[in-house]
């Protein structure tokens, strides 16, 4: 068993697609229109083993979760980087907006961000 | 301040009320990560980190539950297996990781992965490009039906030319 897929669930796909690409780097895999929405992933610029799609929030009670955890600044998920704190000025030059600034926590450092669809995302440093 | 922030700053506190000696244990192990194929002399590390070595090596165990040597050398070994699967050579592995003897590399490898070195190439070497992956995860077809058949009539005979 592999994991080869991961989601956020994002209020605006094309919004998304242009914060996950354009300010955090990751680069375009699929984008298969599906009716309304569209099956749409985005991957490491450096391996594209693992995908992560950005799938369209939809479903009404899954919006009370997110906003919940929003407001609570509770992260959906998080992203591994080499160097948080280089990560998270360069992040903020490009005009990102983090609610927890880079922090150790004994071996790991960590911060969090907003990707403007919905959803903190931390990044953390091992 | 958000929930989380708060709640961080609370473990923060418990957890780690010294930032100063967890971060100097996290540069060491940063250190080994990037410096594993050197000679590194932990007892340096370890001099220049801390007031006493016993003191480092708890700590760093106490964080990554391995001492600071258990832990270069899980490095190494993790380089080595990606070596050995990539193709390169024993020797050249051996080398690589900052190995000097090929039999003191040969019986820790295999004391950590229960495999010597060239059984672990026979079992896990990985075939290039043996068997492409022509579908996304929907699965729907990503190149064309003559791509696909031209794919699999070259994927078969690299597997026909492997078995000869």
């Amino acid at each position: 068993m592999r994991i080869r897929l991961t989601s956020v669930l994002v209020d605006d796909q094309d919004k998304a697609l242009q914060f996950y690409t354009e300010k955090l780097g990751f680069v375009k895999k699929t984008d298969i229109p599906l009716g309304e929405h569209k099956w749409l992933t985005v991957v490491s610029p450096e391996s594209d083993e693992i995908e992560l799609v950005l799938e369209p929030m939809g479903f009404e009670p899954a919006k009370t979760y997110q906003k919940a955890l929003f407001e609570a600044g509770i992260p959906l998920t998080a992203f591994h980087v080499e160097d948080v704190h280089k990560e998270y000025e360069q992040l903020l030059k490009k005009g990102v907006e983090f609610s927890l600034k880079p922090t150790n926590m004994g071996a790991v450092t960590l911060a969090v961000f907003n990707d403007t669809c919905g959803n903190n995302i931390q990044i953390v440093q091992v | 301040m958000t929930y989380y922030h708060q709640h961080i700053i609370e473990i923060r506190k418990a957890l780690y009320p010294n930032e100063y000696l967890y971060r100097q244990a996290v540069l060491a192990k940063l250190f080994i990560d990037k410096h594993y194929n050197h000679d590194i002399n932990l007892d340096e590390i370890s001099d220049k980190a801390f007031f006493s070595k016993f003191h480092f090596i708890r700590l760093f165990r106490s964080i990554y539950y391995k001492t600071p040597y258990q832990y270069l050398t899980s490095v190494r070994i993790e380089k080595a297996k990606l070596f050995l699967q990539s193709g390169k050579s024993i020797s050249e592995t051996c080398s690589l990781i900052g190995f000097r003897s090929i039999t003191s590399f040969t019986s820790l490898f295999r004391k950590a992965t229960g495999y010597t070195p060239a059984n672990f190439v026979k079992k896990y070497r990985k075939l290039p490009e043996l068997i492409p992956f022509p579908y996304n995860s929907l699965g729907y077809l990503q190149k064309n039906q003559s791509q696909k058949t031209a794919i699999l009539k070259k994927t078969n005979s690299r597997v026909c030319s492997l078995n000869q």
